[in-house]
């Protein structure tokens, strides 16, 4: 059967239960110990190198804030740099 | 329910009929990428002075054909292929009639053909066939006739194949009367129902205009209203672009990063936006053009403004599906994480390398949409340095990376070689990263786009940092880079198709999101809600400029050029077009 949000539900796991170990702090830890080695050929294994399980409420997306702040903040310093260079280092260029 | 990979049956298993017009719409679409992509190397050695292989004359057609054959060929034939195959997958079924699926493909072909023979006519002098329109195709600019039937053709292709997958929706609805949509079937029908809404306007430009003036039927056009029509298609054929490649952002990169996706209802919500806000904004290509009142192009900046929120919002949520797929790959501390993503795996570093340079796209897509600042960068290089950003690599690369992933589902054999993909999509990414930003500053020095030999006698221009001669050999370099990229990509594709059938050629299993749909409101499915609004807000953004264009232009068939004019929206007016708006929303609702 297809796979989909609607039909998998939030248990979806790309590991079989049997092979989880809980580690600290309710993160499921994957005992790798009798999975297939990782196939270097194969495209989309990146499931193979799985070493912990992370569900939503122990999932913090601290890296994913700190790229959109170095996101915002190049946003911010071009604008900066725009404001001088095209406005405030040349005369009027859009009249009536 | 599938637990591991590798368990189920392939897709070209499951679904043979389906596959096999999903690889028949890739095969036009590489087809297209290698021609374009050829004309492309010959248009970068050429305007740089580098090499001139061609005659000057020549070069506007080789550009009409780079800009057809990738930016509509390429990316929809493409778009048709991640669609069918997601249609099928996500509601578990097969198409209604593989016949009809056949139908579509067919016309969609026949269609692409006509244009292109029309653009390469060009180039055989005394045939009296030509299309040297640029991909914009407006008028005073004429085109054989084959052309514009062509490009209806195409188009009545896609409705079809819209139609297509809602059959299957429809299908599939009547089994799973209470069920959310699934997330792939979702976006797809919310992009169809934005393109129907969209080629509203090529439609009209084309069938009414373009084919009767080119047949010599009617003796002139509105060169404004062909051109506001045009726009009106112009800008959410951006977003026909980009949607497929955002599916496979937010639907398949998690998977190939090791995770899940952050927010399935989040994504729902991206999509609405892009439904609702892709068309009433298209007048941000026309800041430059007189006979349309500032106050419209007011409008339409601010609307164009708003289209940066589903943007930004994918942004984090691609990010953060992406970061959890390396915290589970074992990932720690701020930004280390990002070393324990598959690097080494096409398919996600061409998405991961898509997605990067798109954000600098975004950078420079800020400074088209805002009126006052585009009039620095208005039709200078600029502007195909952002879109090669954008349609160029968001797209185009990403198209290629999920190629790695999605064709050998399509063929049942393995991907030909991994480090030779690796190799092809950092060369892409380092190509354009060079060509992109020697257009870019090129653009801010003053040249010209669209223009064979921008070198003039008596006039240099001048940079402030760096020379115009590197620029040059940037743009000429990047270019190259880039044709070498799709050569190793083609290569790699076509060895992948004949290579030996695998068990287990690819792993396709996606896993659910971390957030699914269940706790979202229902509303967000509402297909008709959305499309009723959508068609609101194109009526109030374009009826008063399309009527001030008609009044002022010289009529519908124009007769005289359109002069600058300010238009008043007159308080009636504006009444009346509210209240058709209103009871078009009612229609929809009730």
């Amino acid at each position: 059967m297809a796979v989909d949000s609607t039909t998998e539900g939030s248990t979806a796991s790309p590991t079989s239960d049997d092979s989880e170990l809980v580690g600290d702090g309710g993160v499921n830890v994957v005992d790798q110990s009798g999975s297939e080695p990782p196939t270097d050929s194969i495209v989309g294994t990146a499931d193979d190198s799985i070493v912990r399980e992370i569900g939503h409420d122990e999932f913090d997306p601290v890296g994913t804030l700190i790229l959109v702040l170095i996101y915002m903040a190049i946003l911010l310093g071009m604008w900066v740099f725009m404001y001088f260079v095209e406005f405030l280092g040349r005369g009027v260029t859009v009249v009536g | 329910m599938a637990t591991a990979a590798g368990n189920e049956p392939l897709f070209v298993e499951r679904f043979p009929d389906e596959a096999a017009v999903a690889k028949a719409n890739l095969l036009v679409a590489f087809v297209a990428l290698g021609i374009g992509a050829f004309f492309g190397l010959v248009q970068a050695l050429h305007r740089t002075d580098i090499l001139r292989i061609i005659d000057s004359a020549d070069y506007y057609t080789l550009l009409t054909g780079h800009g057809v054959l990738l930016a509509i060929v390429f990316t929809i034939f493409g778009l048709a292929a991640f669609f069918h195959w997601a249609t099928a997958r996500s509601l578990d079924q097969p198409a209604v009639s593989t016949l009809f699926s056949w139908a579509w493909f067919g016309l969609m072909t026949t269609g692409s053909l006509l244009a292109s023979v029309a653009i390469l006519g060009g180039l055989v002098p005394n045939l009296g066939i030509s299309a040297d329109v640029l991909f914009t195709f407006y008028a005073p600019l004429q085109a054989h006739p084959i052309f514009y039937i062509g490009l209806a053709m195409f188009i009545v292709g896609t409705w079809l194949s819209g139609a297509d997958w809602f059959l299957s929706y429809r299908a599939w609805r009547e089994d799973n009367p209470d069920e959310r949509i699934p997330l792939q079937a979702f976006m797809v029908l919310t992009t169809m129902i934005m393109w129907y809404i969209a080629t509203v306007g090529v439609a009209v430009s084309v069938v009414f205009f373009l084919i009767p003036w080119s047949l010599g039927l009617i003796e002139s056009v509105n060169p404004l209203l062909t051109r506001t029509l045009f726009w009106f298609f112009g800008h959410p054929i951006v977003y026909f672009w980009l949607m497929p490649a955002y599916m496979m952002w937010y639907t398949v990169l998690p998977k190939l990063a090791g995770g899940r996706l952050f927010s399935d209802p989040l994504a729902r919500v991206v999509f609405l936006l892009f439904l609702l806000l892709s068309t009433p904004v298209g007048i941000h290509h026309q800041y430059l053009d007189p006979g349309i009142a500032e106050g419209f192009k007011f409008i339409a900046m601010t609307n164009t403004m708003f289209l940066l929120l589903p943007s930004l919002l994918t942004a984090f949520t691609a990010v953060a599906s992406i970061e959890h797929g390396a915290r589970q790959r074992g990932g720690e501390g701020y930004l280390r994480w990002l070393g324990a993503l598959p690097w080494r795996d096409p398919a996600f570093a061409g998405m991961a390398f898509a997605g990067l340079i798109f954000a600098a796209g975004g950078f420079s897509g800020m400074i088209n949409a805002g009126m006052n600042i585009n009039y620095l960068i208005h039709n200078s290089l600029w502007v195909p340095g952002h879109f090669h950003m954008t349609v160029g690599t968001a797209v185009a690369l990403t198209f290629m990376a999920a190629a790695y992933w999605l064709v050998p589902q399509l063929t049942g054999t393995k991907l030909y070689s991994r480090p030779i993909g690796l190799l092809q999509v950092v060369l892409w990414f380092v190509g354009m990263v060079f060509m992109s930003n020697a257009m870019h500053r090129a653009g801010l020095a003053g040249i010209p786009r669209r223009t064979a030999e921008p070198q003039y006698q008596n006039f240099d221009f001048v940079t402030p940092i760096g020379s115009i001669f590197e620029l040059r050999v940037q743009i000429a370099f990047g270019g190259l880079l880039l044709f070498l990229s799709v050569v190793l990509f083609l290569f790699n594709m076509l060895l992948t198709a004949f290579g030996e059938k695998s068990e287990r050629p690819v792993d396709e299993f996606l896993p659910a999101p971390l957030s699914g749909p269940e706790g979202s409101p229902r509303v967000l499915d509402n297909l008709g809600l959305w499309t009723g609004i959508a068609v609101v807000l194109v009526i109030l953004a374009y009826t008063l400029p399309i009527a001030g264009i008609i009044q002022n232009g010289g009529g519908l068939f124009g007769g005289g050029l359109p002069v600058p004019v300010t238009v008043f929206p007159d308080v009636e007016l504006v009444k009346t077009v509210l209240a058709g708006a209103l009871a078009a929303l009612a229609g929809v609702l009730l």
